[in-house]
């Protein structure tokens, strides 16, 4: 049986439009009018739990994106410190260096001054998370959202839309095995139904169990996200 | 504009969202197009939009030039905001300049989160003025909220705006901790000499980009422009100067420039989160220089005058917010103004998301994940440490093979609260207890759902445990 990779890079890119809100309305009609070009605020800060939907956010805001977990010191902004642009996008800020955590303190003071938007990302709140004060208090300053992960049934009918979207037809039974055995977090769950797309169209077969059973168990195919 | 270039930005709007279009296309300017044979020249305002443009929509742009001129157009991007018209250069930048009638956000949206809070307007009126001096126009002692914890540094910082370089007050030296107005009042400083004396040259310089300009003169070689310029200013207002920990060169060069404007009567105002003795990482010549003149202590804000910010920023958002809401979020943000300020904020875009009246209850709501709760991550590691806690058993016992009752419906409780706290799978839950099958997970979850209903005991349990993890 051939591979399955089930992080795919989703095929549309990160969209305010095709953010499955949930119970978010709230934080997605804010992040919306905060990038309206009218809006003075500077800051803008998400947190909630991995799965949330921050990266995705992050991404759909048009910002220049950085995952601070993966560039701790924040050394893109290295070259030349004094230049910023419009919006600059920071994911896991807690992931930060000490360096890192210096570079986004002047970074919010830069883009502050210059009239320009910071939007940021953590897994807690900011009183909960362990940075230099003074930048713990700066991402404090401005809107702050919590991102609330979907329940199951949001779940369901984001897979059932993504799925329609597609072309396919997902059978109930196979959303509720989806749901007992898979990795439970919308990108996991994306990536799956991309995954399972392909794998129909290859296999020439329509989504059944046995077919499910097969893309989630093969032998090569490691689940976690 | 060229015509091409209308046509182009036009295209651009409808195929990317506004946000994207906004901040990468806008900004843009293309120039060359008498002469397109000869390649057309993009220019964007810094090297982010430059390689982001580059990579995602420069083929774009060829593609559409060549359709328009019919013949194929290369072009090249390039830094720079080149000659006239900086309009279009700024729009991203400038977003007052982009809508001619420019309406709060929150008038036009029905949820729209509230603007700013701070009443400066930056870039459009002030890009000439901030170049030179780096300050921040709406950070004045106008808008400056005044009590206790602040009062003496306040006093002392209209002196030394009213008669700079005077030798009681310099260097005027002000601490206090993180997000207590020590950057508002030096910028108050300066925005009321300038206003003043327009003709004296002072600049606001943050420790980090002091020190940003010492490498760069160290890197060009050129150390007698840097020296001359911070040796030709009447005021120097440096922020934070505890990020000079460790800089040797920094406070070596710092301390010439300290000494010569010192010498020359010209007016320092230092800011540091701790008192001149508690520095880490500071040379002691400096520390005792820093103690030459006036130190004055920021402390935090007591309730009352916690209470008149939020009121003070709530008026200039057009919002009158009651005695007892502002009290309720002063009483529960106690440590610094910008986190009051971020709850105030909170409590505005949730009020008008939600098109209700701004009460002590709304406030609740709206600031329930940000007051006093724990919100630790919940993890299935946290989950069967708290349920081993509460039922008084071993977190080994949850993984163990014991199906007493004893041990067996705690573990189904902790099943049941992983599978509805966390996003894990049936079988990563499973795998979590000792390698036990998702059915068993399954079944734990079913067991508890149907127990809650029938067993009081047990809801309280399965109650009291949720309350615990979610804070």
């Amino acid at each position: 049986m051939r591979q399955l990779i089930l992080e795919l890079q989703p095929e549309t890119p990160p969209g305010l439009d095709n953010f499955v809100a949930g119970s978010n309305g709230e934080v997605l009609t804010g992040i919306a009018a905060w990038l309206e070009p009218g809006n003075r605020e500077p800051s803008l800060f998400l947190w909630g739990e991995s799965g949330a939907g921050k990266t995705h956010l992050l991404r759909a805001s048009g910002g220049l994106y950085c995952d601070g977990a993966a560039d701790p010191d924040l050394s893109f902004l290295g070259e030349n410190p004094e230049e910023t642009c419009p919006l600059h996008a920071i994911d896991n800020v807690e992931a930060l260096s000490p360096a890192g955590q210096i570079a986004l303190f002047n970074l919010f003071n830069r883009q502050r001054a210059t009239g320009k938007r910071l939007l940021t990302a953590a897994s807690r709140p900011p009183q909960q998370l362990v940075l230099r004060e003074d930048l713990r208090t700066r991402l404090g300053s401005g809107l702050i959202y919590r991102l609330q992960p979907l329940t199951d049934a949001e779940k369901i009918d984001a897979l059932m839309a993504q799925a329609t979207a597609r072309g396919l037809r997902l059978p109930q039974e196979a959303l509720d095995y989806l749901l007992l055995r898979a990795p439970r977090d919308m990108r996991s769950l994306s990536a799956l139904i991309a995954a399972l797309d392909r794998y129909s169209l290859e296999h020439k077969r329509a989504i059944t169990l046995p077919l499910l059973r097969e893309v989630l168990h093969g032998p090569d195919l490691n689940p976690t996200p | 504009m060229s015509s091409f270039w209308i046509s182009c930005l036009s295209q651009f709007e409808k195929e990317l969202p506004p946000q994207q279009f906004n901040t990468w296309i806008r900004p843009l300017r293309l120039e060359g197009e008498d002469d397109f044979a000869n390649g057309l020249r993009l220019y964007a305002p810094n090297g982010f939009i430059l390689k982001w443009v580059k990579e995602r929509y420069l083929s774009r742009i060829e593609e559409l030039g060549s359709a328009y001129f019919s013949a194929p157009v290369s072009v090249t991007l390039m830094l720079g905001e080149r000659s006239a018209a900086p309009a279009p250069v700024l729009a991203a930048a400038k977003p007052m300049a982009a809508t001619p009638a420019p309406v709060p956000a929150s008038a036009h949206s029905p949820y729209a989160a509230p603007a700013s809070l701070t009443p400066e307007k930056p870039v459009e009126k002030t890009l000439p003025h901030y170049e030179k001096t780096r300050l921040i126009p709406g950070f004045t002692f106008e808008n400056l909220i005044v009590g206790k914890a602040n009062d003496l540094a306040r006093a002392a910082s209209v002196q030394v705006a009213m008669n700079p370089g005077g030798a009681a007050y310099n260097p005027m030296f002000i601490y206090g901790g993180a997000g207590l107005g020590k950057t508002h009042l030096i910028h108050a400083i300066g925005n009321r000499i300038v206003e003043q004396n327009p003709g004296k040259v002072v600049r606001y310089v943050h420790a980090e980009d002091y020190y940003s300009d010492v490498v760069r003169a160290y890197q060009t070689k050129s150390f007698d422009a840097f020296k001359r310029y911070y040796r030709s200013l009447d005021v120097l207002l440096l922020d934070d100067v505890q990020f000079f920990n460790g800089k040797n060169r920094t406070q070596e060069e710092f301390f010439f420039v300290f000494n010569a404007l010192i010498e020359s009567r010209k007016q320092i105002v230092i800011s540091c989160d701790t008192y001149p003795k508690d520095i880490s990482g500071l040379e002691d010549r400096l520390i005792t220089r820093f103690d030459w003149g006036l130190t004055v202590q920021i402390e935090p804000p007591e309730i009352e005058m916690r209470v008149a910010i939020l009121k003070k920023k709530a008026e200039l958002e057009n919002v009158a917010l009651d005695d007892e809401v502002a009290f309720y979020i002063a009483k529960h943000l106690r440590s610094n103004v910008r986190e009051l300020e971020g709850a105030l904020k909170k409590v505005l875009a949730f009020a008008s998301f939600h098109g209700r009246k701004i009460d002590l209850e709304l406030a609740k709501e709206a600031l329930k994940d940000l007051i006093g709760a724990v919100n630790r991550q919940i993890t299935v590691e946290n989950i069967q440490k708290t349920v081993a806690d509460y039922f008084k058993i071993k977190v080994a016992d949850l993984y163990s093979k014991k199906r007493t009752r004893q041990i067996a419906r705690p573990r189904q409780v902790a099943m049941w609260l992983a599978k509805n706290l966390t996003s894990q799978s049936y079988p990563a839950i499973g795998e979590a207890f000792g390698g036990r099958d998702h059915t068993t997970v399954l079944h734990a979850v079913r067991t508890i759902e149907t127990l809650r209903t029938k067993d009081n005991e047990l809801n309280h349990d399965v109650h009291v445990l949720l309350q615990v993890l979610k804070g």
